[in-house]
C-alpha cells in the first residue's frame, strides 16, 4: 500500500492498492484445495443418479475390500450419532425438510450423497465409489411447482402436505378497493429460470481433529467461519470452544457458500471418528448438482395504476422451485418471501397483496445467491411499469418518476413496511438518464434502423436493502438472526495495529476497506495496519459476509473499537510526553502536539507500555487490545438505475448491449476501485442470469446442465465496457456506508429484460420467459411456435 | 500399455524428472506431484481456462493435457511469472493496481493467457483483447478491469517470460 500521503488526506475514499490481493497475484493464495496436512485422507462421494427413490440396498463389500480404502459409510450407519438438517415447520403450511447427511431410505435428488469412502488418495475413493451398488426402486418425480402443489401429486416429503415448504399470504392497505376504482389494471406473467452461483473453485473442506488446542479444525472455503463452527459444533455434539474454523482464500462465494451443507459435516465426522484429517474437494460436476440453485421463479404480478401513471396497489402470485429440502439455516423461504416481500422495490406502494409458495421438488435445493429474490421481483415489477406506460402513453422514465420513493418524502414507510430513508432513488433515475442521454437514445429509436435489428431501450430501478442490523428480521424459517459482529484492534509492541475480524472475503476487499477505516479514525499509516481474519481462533465473534453487510459491520466496529484505543493513546501519550491530553494528536503513525514542537511515534510509545510498564501508572496502561461490537439495528437502503440499449437480431433471436450505464447509490464509498469492481461484476452476473445461465431439468428430474458447456455463464465478450455513476448519500450507520455486493445485479436483471422486451415490442413481439435466450426471443417474435 | 512413465520437465525454471501415471493430468502433476499450487481448476473440462499455463510458450490448458505429453517440455506457471529480482512482472503488476482480480481464482489463467497474447500483438483493440480473454471466464469481475489491465499494457515492450 503507498506509503506517503498529503497531510489530512482521508483515506476512506481512496482506491488503495489492496495488499491483500498481492499473493493472490503471484500464484501464492492458498485456496482450500492447496491445503495438504501429513497423514490426510480423502473423501468421495457416491451421490444419486434418480431424482425420487427409495433405497432398497446397499452393497459397499467389494468397495471395502479394495486396497487404498480406509473407511465406506452409509446414511444408516451414521443414524443416532449425529443430528441431521431439520427445518422449522412452516408456520403457515407446516411444511418441514428433514435432510440426513447421507440420504437414508429415500434420495429426493439426483446428486445427493448417499455413501461417502475414505482412501489414500483421491482417485481410489473415486474409483472404490464406483464398485459400490445401490438397489433403488423409483418413485415419481416432483419437477414442476405447479402440478407439485396440486393435491394428488407425489410428496416429496410426507412432513410436507401439497409440497408447500413454505407458503404464506400477506396484505396490506386495501387492494380490493385500489383494483376497483383504477383507471388502469396491467398483469404480466413472469418466469425466470434456474441458476448457479457458479464460484469459479467449488467447495471443500479439510477436517483435522486435535489439530493444537482443538478437538475439531476446518478448514473450509466459507462465507461464515463462526455460523459454521456453531452448527458443527450443535451436530457433532462438541462444544464451541473444541472447534476451530478457518476460511482460507474463496473462490468466490455469492451466498452459495453462505449456506450449511451435508458434505463437510461428514468429512468433519470421519476425521474425528479416523483421528486422521479427511478432505473433500467438490469437483465441477459435483458443484453443479450438489450446491444449491437459485432463483427458479413463476410470477403472476397485477397493478392497478391511476390516470397519471401512479401505481395503487400491486397484486402477486409467486410460485419458486425451491427443490428437495428447505437449505439449512436460510431456509426455503428466502427466495418466496423476498420476492413476493420487496416486490415494490423503490417505488411508493401503499397496498400490496401477495400469495408466495416455496414447493418442494426433486431438484437440488435452492439457497442463497446474490441478491436472493430481487432479480425477479424487481424485472417482473420494471416489465409491468414498462406495459402500463405503454398502455397510459407515458414515457418509461417519466412514469417511474411518478412513483419512486421521493427525498422529501422520506423517512417512508413502504407497504411491505420498509421504512427508506437516506437514499437517492430520483437522483440515481435522473442521473442514468442524463449520462445516457434518454432523449436521444429513444429519438434514434424511433427512426428505422438500417441493420435490420431491433433496439431495445430499458431502464430499472432497484432498491437493495444493506447491513441489516439486529431490528431487521430475516425472515421467518430462518434459523439465524444475525445483527452483531465485533473487531478487535490491537497495537502490537512495534506500533503496528493489527486488525482482528471474523469477517472473510471472497473479492471485496473487506480487510482492505477496515484499514482504511482505520487509518482514518487513529491517524496510523495504512502500512502499519495488518489483518489477521477467517479464523475462529485469532479473530472476535461475527457473523461474517453475506446480505451486502461485510464491510457495514466492519467498518462501524472498526470505528467504534477505534475510538477507544484512540483515547488510550493519547492518554497514556500525554503522559509519557508530559503535556496535556487535548493539545495531541495522531499523524502518521506519531502522536504530536498540535504545533509539531514534541512527538513519540506509536512505536515509542507500546515499546514503552510493553516493556517500561513498571514505570508507568497502571490505570494509564490498560493495554492497548479493544474488541467492539457494531449493531446498526436498521438496514440502509442503497439504490440504482441502470439504462441498457439491446439490438436484438430478429433472424437468429441474439441479444447484443450495445449500451450500458449504471447509477448507483452505495452511501459513503471507502474504496472507489473496490466498489467499482463489486458493481460491475455484479451487473455481469445480471446480464448472464437475464440472457443466458438457465440449469434445465427434464419431467422426470435429471439434470441436463452439469457442465460449464451447457451451463453457460458470460464470457469477456458479453459483457460490454459499463459506464458507472454515482450519486451517493451517506446512511445512517457508522461512518455512512451502505453495502454494495449485491444491488447492481438487480438493476441488470431488470434493465436487459426491459430492453429485450422493449425491441420485441417494436415488432409487435413480448418475452415473459427468462434468460431471454435465442429461442425465447425468436418465440416472443412469433418466428417459433410457443410450444416449442 | 505401461500404467507409468518418467518423464522430464523444466518448470519456471527448474528441471524435474519424475515418474507419474499416465492417467495424471499436468495440472494434477503440477498441483501435486511439484507442489505449484498457483494453477487452479474451474472446471477441468477445458472450459474455465483457469488452469491455463505455458508449454513452450504457447498457453494451454493443463486440465486437458497429460502429464506425460509434456515430457520435455517447458512449463511456465504463475509462480514462474516474477522477475529475477523477485519483483512482479509488470502483468501481475498491471493486475494488482488495476484491481483486475477479486477472489483471484481466475487470475493465473488470465495472467498466463495475456502474456501469451501480448507477446503475438503488442498493441492490441480493446475487442482484440476482449476476444483473446474470452477463453477464461471469471465470475466475479465482469472483465472490465482485466480488458482495462491489459489494455495499460499495449505499447509498452513485450514482457518476457522469467
Ligand atoms: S480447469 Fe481446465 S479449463 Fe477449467
Ligand atoms: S476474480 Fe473471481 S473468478 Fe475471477
Amino acid at each position: 500500500m503507498a506509503d506517503t500521503r498529503f497531510v489530512n488526506q482521508k483515506m476512506v475514499g481512496t482506491s488503495v492498492v489492496p495488499d491483500e490481493a498481492i499473493p493472490l497475484v503471484e500464484g501464492e493464495g492458498r485456496f482450500l484445495n492447496d491445503i495438504r496436512l501429513p497423514g490426510m485422507y480423502h473423501a468421495a462421494f457416491l451421490r444419486s443418479q434418480h431424482a425420487h427413490a427409495r433405497i432398497l440396498s446397499i452393497d459397499a463389500g467389494a468397495a471395502r475390500q479394495m486396497p487404498g480404502v480406509i473407511q465406506v459409510m452409509t446414511g444408516k450407519e451414521m443414524l443416532g450419532k449425529v443430528d441431521p438438517f431439520e427445518s422449522m415447520p412452516n408456520r403457515f403450511s407446516g411444511g418441514q425438510s428433514t435432510q440426513h447427511w447421507l440420504a437414508v431410505e429415500k434420495v429426493r435428488f439426483v446428486g445427493e450423497a448417499v455413501c461417502v469412502v475414505v482412501a489414500e488418495d483421491r482417485a481410489i475413493a473415486e474409483d472404490a465409489i464406483d464398485l459400490i451398488e445401490v438397489e433403488y426402486d423409483p418413485l415419481p418425480a416432483v419437477t414442476d411447482p405447479r402440478l407439485g402443489e396440486k393435491d394428488d401429486a407425489p410428496l416429496v416429503h410426507e412432513t410436507c402436505p401439497n409440497n408447500y415448504l413454505i407458503k404464506r399470504d400477506y396484505e396490506r392497505g386495501n387492494v380490493d378497493e385500489a383494483f376497483e376504482k383504477a383507471h388502469l389494471v396491467v398483469k404480466r406473467a413472469f418466469s425466470i429460470g434456474r441458476k448457479q452461483a457458479l464460484c469459479l473453485e467449488g467447495r471443500g473442506c479439510v477436517a483435522a481433529y486435535r489439530e493444537s488446542a482443538f478437538t475439531l479444525t476446518m478448514w473450509m472455503s466459507h462465507q461464515l467461519p463462526y455460523v459454521v463452527r456453531h452448527y458443527l459444533a450443535k451436530h457433532l455434539r462438541l462444544g464451541e470452544h473444541e472447534v476451530r474454523v478457518i476460511a482460507p482464500h474463496t473462490g468466490g462465494g455469492f451466498g452459495q457458500k453462505a449456506s450449511i451443507y451435508p458434505e463437510e459435516f461428514v468429512c468433519a465426522h470421519l476425521a474425528l471418528g479416523l483421528r486422521r484429517p479427511v478432505k473433500w474437494v467438490e469437483d465441477r460436476l459435483e458443484n453443479m448438482v450438489a450446491s444449491t440453485h437459485a432463483r427458479d421463479q413463476q410470477i403472476e404480478l397485477a397493478a392497478a395504476v391511476d390516470d397519471q401513471g401512479r401505481i395503487l396497489a400491486l397484486d402477486s402470485n409467486v410460485w419458486v422451485d425451491v427443490g428437495a429440502y428447505s437449505t439449512y439455516l436460510w431456509s426455503a423461504g428466502m427466495e418466496p418471501l423476498q420476492t413476493a416481500g420487496l416486490m415494490p422495490g423503490p417505488y411508493q406502494i401503499e397496498a400490496l397483496r401477495y400469495v408466495t409458495r416455496g414447493v418442494a421438488t426433486n431438484k437440488t435445493p435452492v439457497g442463497p445467491y446474490r441478491a436472493v429474490g430481487r432479480p425477479s421481483a424487481s424485472a417482473s415489477l420494471e416489465l409491468l411499469i414498462d406495459d402500463a406506460a405503454r398502455r397510459l402513453d407515458i414515457d418509461p422514465v417519466e412514469m417511474r418518476l411518478r412513483n419512486l420513493i421521493p427525498g422529501e418524502k422520506m423517512p417512508y414507510r413502504n407497504a411491505n413496511n420498509l421504512v427508506h430513508d437516506n437514499v437517492n432513488y430520483v437522483p440515481c433515475l435522473k442521473l442514468t438518464a442524463a449520462k445516457a442521454e434518454y432523449d436521444k437514445l429513444r429519438a434514434e429509436q424511433a427512426q428505422a434502423s438500417d441493420n435490420g435489428k431491433l433496439r431495445g431501450i430499458g431502464v430499472a430501478c432497484f432498491a437493495e436493502l444493506t447491513g441489516l442490523g439486529t431490528s431487521t428480521a430475516v425472515g421467518p424459517g430462518t434459523l439465524l438472526q444475525p445483527g452483531r459482529d465485533a473487531v478487535t484492534l490491537r497495537l502490537e509492541t512495534t506500533g503496528v495495529l493489527t486488525i482482528a475480524a471474523a469477517l472473510p472475503s471472497q473479492g471485496q476487499r473487506i480487510m482492505t476497506a477496515m484499514t482504511q477505516v482505520a487509518a482514518d479514525e487513529l491517524g496510523i499509516k495504512l502500512s502499519d495496519i495488518t489483518g489477521l481474519t477467517n479464523d475462529t481462533a485469532m479473530a472476535p465473534y461475527g457473523f461474517g459476509t453475506f446480505a451486502s453487510r461485510t464491510a457495514v459491520f466492519g467498518s462501524g466496529a472498526v470505528i467504534k473499537a477505534a475510538r477507544e484505543l484512540r483515547r488510550r493513546i493519547l492518554a497514556l501519550a500525554a503522559h509519557l510526553m508530559e503535556v496535556p491530553e487535548t493539545d495531541l494528536t495522531i499523524v502518521d503513525s506519531v502522536v504530536q502536539t498540535v504545533d509539531r514542537a514534541k512527538t513519540m511515534t506509536l512505536r515509542e510509545m507500546t515499546d514503552q507500555s510493553y516493556f517500561s510498564a513498571k514505570h508507568i501508572p497502571e490505570d494509564l496502561n490498560p493495554g492497548f487490545e479493544v474488541t467492539s461490537f457494531y449493531d446498526p439495528k436498521f438496514g440502509s437502503f442503497a439504490a440504482g438505475a441502470h439504462t441498457v440499449v439491446v439490438d436484438v437480431d430478429p433472424q437468429t433471436g441474439h441479444v447484443e448491449i450495445v449500451r450500458y450505464v449504471a447509477a448507483e447509490d452505495v452511501g459513503t464509498i471507502i474504496n472507489p476501485a473496490v466498489v467499482e469492481g463489486q458493481i460491475i461484476g455484479g451487473i455481469a452476473q445480471g446480464i448472464g442470469e437475464a440472457l443466458m445461465e438457465e440449469l434445465v431439468y427434464d419431467a422426470d428430474g435429471q439434470p441436463k446442465t452439469v457442465t460449464l458447456a451447457d451451463y453457460t455463464i458470460p464470457s469477456a465478450l458479453e459483457i460490454p465496457t459499463i459506464e458507472l455513476h454515482h450519486a451517493n448519500t451517506p446512511s445512517a450507520a457508522l461512518g455512512g456506508f451502505k453495502g454494495c455486493g449485491e444491488g447492481s445485479i438487480i438493476g441488470a436483471v431488470g434493465a436487459v429484460a426491459c430492453a429485450v422486451a422493449d425491441a420485441l415490442n417494436r415488432n409487435g413481439g413480448d418475452i415473459t420467459a427468462f434468460p431471454a435466450t435465442p429461442e425465447r426471443v425468436l418465440t416472443g417474435l412469433g418466428v417459433l411456435p410457443t410450444d416449442s | 500399455m505401461a500404467r507409468e512413465k518418467t518423464i522430464q520437465v523444466t518448470v519456471n525454471g527448474r528441471a524435474f524428472e519424475k515418474t507419474v501415471s499416465v492417467r495424471r493430468s499436468l495440472a494434477d502433476f503440477i498441483r501435486e506431484d511439484l507442489h505449484y499450487t498457483g494453477t487452479h481448476l474451474g472446471c477441468e473440462h477445458g472450459v474455465c481456462g483457469a488452469c491455463t499455463v505455458s508449454m513452450n510458450g504457447r498457453s494451454v490448458r493443463s486440465c486437458l493435457t497429460l502429464a506425460v505429453q509434456a515430457d520435455g517440455a517447458e512449463i511456465t506457471t504463475i509462480e514462474g511469472l516474477r522477475n529475477e529480482d523477485g519483483t512482479r512482472h509488470p502483468i501481475q503488476q498491471a493486475f494488482l493496481e488495476g484491481f483486475a482480480l477479486q477472489c483471484g481464482y481466475c487470475t493465473p489463467g488470465f495472467l498466463i493467457t495475456a502474456i501469451e497474447f501480448l507477446e503475438e500483438n503488442p498493441d492490441p483493440t480493446e475487442a482484440e483483447v476482449r476476444e483473446a480473454l474470452s477463453g477464461n471466464l471469471c465470475r466475479c469481475s465482469g472483465y472490465q478491469a482485466i480488458v482495462d489491465a491489459v489494455m495499460s499494457m499495449s505499447g509498452k515492450p513485450a514482457p518476457e517470460n522469467a
